[in-house]
């Protein structure tokens, strides 16, 4: 945990992210941190382990909209650990803060361009952090270059390290990335297989429309309307089971 | 870095002063002075006190897993790897709308002759309502949660040092603008008034404040693949979560829904043709809104989702639906 001194009795105060004011426990004195003019660097802890990020992956791979068992069929060829900085500035605009999120690196990750501070719990990043043998992207594009231009008055302004997997893995022969939020789960990917509805909407429609004849039928020949709606709800099911299963 | 912290003293006394954050107003306890502070004052903030365990929270998502269409095995080969408490920030802002809403509402009757007579009610209601407003005061991430469901509990600042609490990372006055047009769009919809020709109502923000909220976090797997799920550190319900479907259910709805459907369509059609009713209609229109909201099911149910997640499958847009059964059932009469 970072510290800094109290202004009155000199006795040291932890300093943690969220606080605006704490309170000196030597001489009780009330502080108020001044960030405005100050940069701050932070870092979200891991909290997904490797094992986690590729599970993840598959849960993600697994959904709907991707390629049938992509979760099974995608070859991962190299997970890596990294910690990629963003710029979090807080500023008063005209007497509203407003906050911005800048790149600090330069990237071509899927979502990194989305640009966000994810969730998670900013701990002070200084030369005690552990990194736990994380990547350390560095960031490439100065504060400054973003302070000079932004607009209203400083409130407070940070680089932020957020916590990412990075997966790569082969799919059909082609490659795809993902990137894997380690503090809350969340996957970015710009492409990946996907998954036809065809199927689905040929077998919901077909099946609609089948129905709705028999409807009409069953008002002449009501037998046998009633023995042919009996075996398409058999071959309805059976076929939408197939095409759930394997399509 | 002495330099940014600044020691507050009474101006008058030179005496500490203890203040907390978010108030603006003080009084001295040396020289009983009455103090204004101005600038950032920061939010006025709580915490709600943990009121789950491990085994709680566990006991929860396991029995979550049992309800809807979630695969048929999950209670068996679902393994819980993790559950941890975490605190979300929430701003809870607190809002007033007033104003009034003018316009008319349209009835069309038509007799058995076939004749239709549209007939318009002018309206004019009057609104006044205290509202709450929540958003997350962070990216949500993949945690599914945007809002909060419950506005109390017992305030305690014990755990915040002890759980990970995820950071504000959004704006104040972003989340006062949210909740000002959040809370006209209520006061509007709160008047019932389908066509207005005039409004002039008005929002105003009367507290700001942050919550912090108790989330557990449990991450599951089944087959391989990882879940999450959060359940409320207060009142122990399953907020949001990602869990596996199965075939089999998939397969049943669709094969229920265009049984059903289809049948309520043909059933509809018949009707306005021996009738010439226009009741028929509302068959073929419930037909298609069967359809619909089985198909979505049948085409994304193999993982089924609770909570404000981005990529969450909403069934179809009911009044589409409804247009396409209007156009069918139209052309039999």
């Amino acid at each position: 945990m970072a510290q800094v001194n109290c202004p009155r009795c000199a006795a040291p105060i932890e300093l943690d992210s969220g606080n605006k004011f704490a309170k000196c426990s030597y001489c009780g004195s009330m502080i108020f941190f001044d960030r405005t003019g100050a940069g701050f660097y932070y870092a979200i802890p891991f909290k997904l382990s490797q094992n986690d990020a590729v599970g993840t992956f598959r849960r993600w791979a697994g959904g709907s909209t991707k390629a049938k068992d992509l979760d099974r069929l995608a070859s991962i060829t190299s997970v890596k650990k990294k910690y990629f900085p963003v710029y979090l500035f807080r500023r008063d605009v005209n007497g509203r803060e407003e906050v911005y999120v800048k790149p600090a690196g330069s990237t071509i990750l899927p979502g990194l361009h989305q640009l966000k501070v994810p969730g998670g719990d900013l701990k002070i990043f200084d030369g005690n952090f552990d990194t736990n043998g994380a990547e350390l992207v560095k960031p490439d594009i100065e504060m400054t270059h973003y302070l000079d231009n932004l607009p209203g008055k400083g409130k407070e302004q940070a680089l932020v390290y957020f916590p990412i997997w990075t997966i790569d893995y082969t799919f059909n022969g082609a490659s795809y990335q993902v990137v894997v939020d380690a503090s809350s789960s969340e996957v970015f990917a710009t492409s990946f297989p996907t998954r036809s509805s065809a199927a689905y909407l040929l077998v919901a429609v077909a099946g609609f429309f089948a129905f709705l004849v028999l409807g009409f039928v069953a008002t002449v020949y009501l037998v046998p309307a009633l023995i042919l709606m009996a075996l398409t709800v058999v071959a309805v099911f059976f076929i939408s089971l197939t095409v759930a299963r394997r399509l | 870095m002495g330099d940014i912290t600044v020691g507050l003293n009474c101006p008058a006394c030179g005496g500490a002063i203890t203040i907390a954050e978010g108030e603006s107003v003080v009084n001295c306890q040396y020289c009983g002075s009455t103090l204004y502070a101005e600038g950032d004052k920061g939010v006025q903030t709580i915490a709600f006190k943990n009121k789950l365990d491990e085994r709680t929270a566990i006991g929860a998502a396991q029995a979550w897993w049992g309800k809807g269409f979630k695969a048929r095995d999950l209670k068996r080969t679902g393994a819980v790897t993790e559950c941890y408490p975490i605190y979300i920030p929430f701003w809870d802002i607190r809002t007033r709308v007033a104003g009034w809403v003018c316009g008319y509402e349209e009835r069309t009757r038509s007799d058995s002759k076939g004749n239709t007579k549209t007939e318009r009610i002018y309206k004019e209601e009057m609104v006044l309502m205290d509202l709450a407003y929540s958003e997350i005061a962070c990216d949500p991430g993949d945690l599914g949660l945007r809002s909060l469901r419950n506005f109390s509990g017992e305030s305690t600042f014990e755990d915040l040092d002890m759980i990970p609490t995820f950071e504000s990372t959004t704006s104040r006055d972003d989340a006062d603008a949210h909740a000002r047009s959040d809370a006209i769009a209520r006061g509007r919809s709160s008047a019932h008034v389908p066509h207005i020709t005039f409004e002039n109502l008005h929002a105003l923000v009367k507290r700001t404040s942050m919550i912090y909220y108790p989330i557990w976090v449990v991450r599951y797997t089944y087959q391989d693949r990882m879940y999450l799920l959060t359940v409320d550190g207060v009142t122990g319900q399953v907020l949001s979560g990602r869990a596996p479907g199965d075939p089999l259910f998939q397969s049943l709805a669709v094969t229920a829904g265009t049984s059903i459907g289809g049948l309520a369509a043909a059933g509809g059609v018949l009707f306005t043709i021996n009738t010439g009713s226009e009741f028929g209609i509302a068959g073929v229109i419930l037909g298609f809104i069967i359809l619909g909201a089985t198909y979505v099911f049948f085409r994304h149910g193999s993982e089924i989702i609770q909570g404000d997640f981005a990529d969450r499958k909403k069934g179809p847009d009911m009044r589409q639906l409804g247009n396409i059964g209007k156009m069918i059932g139209g052309a039999y009469r």
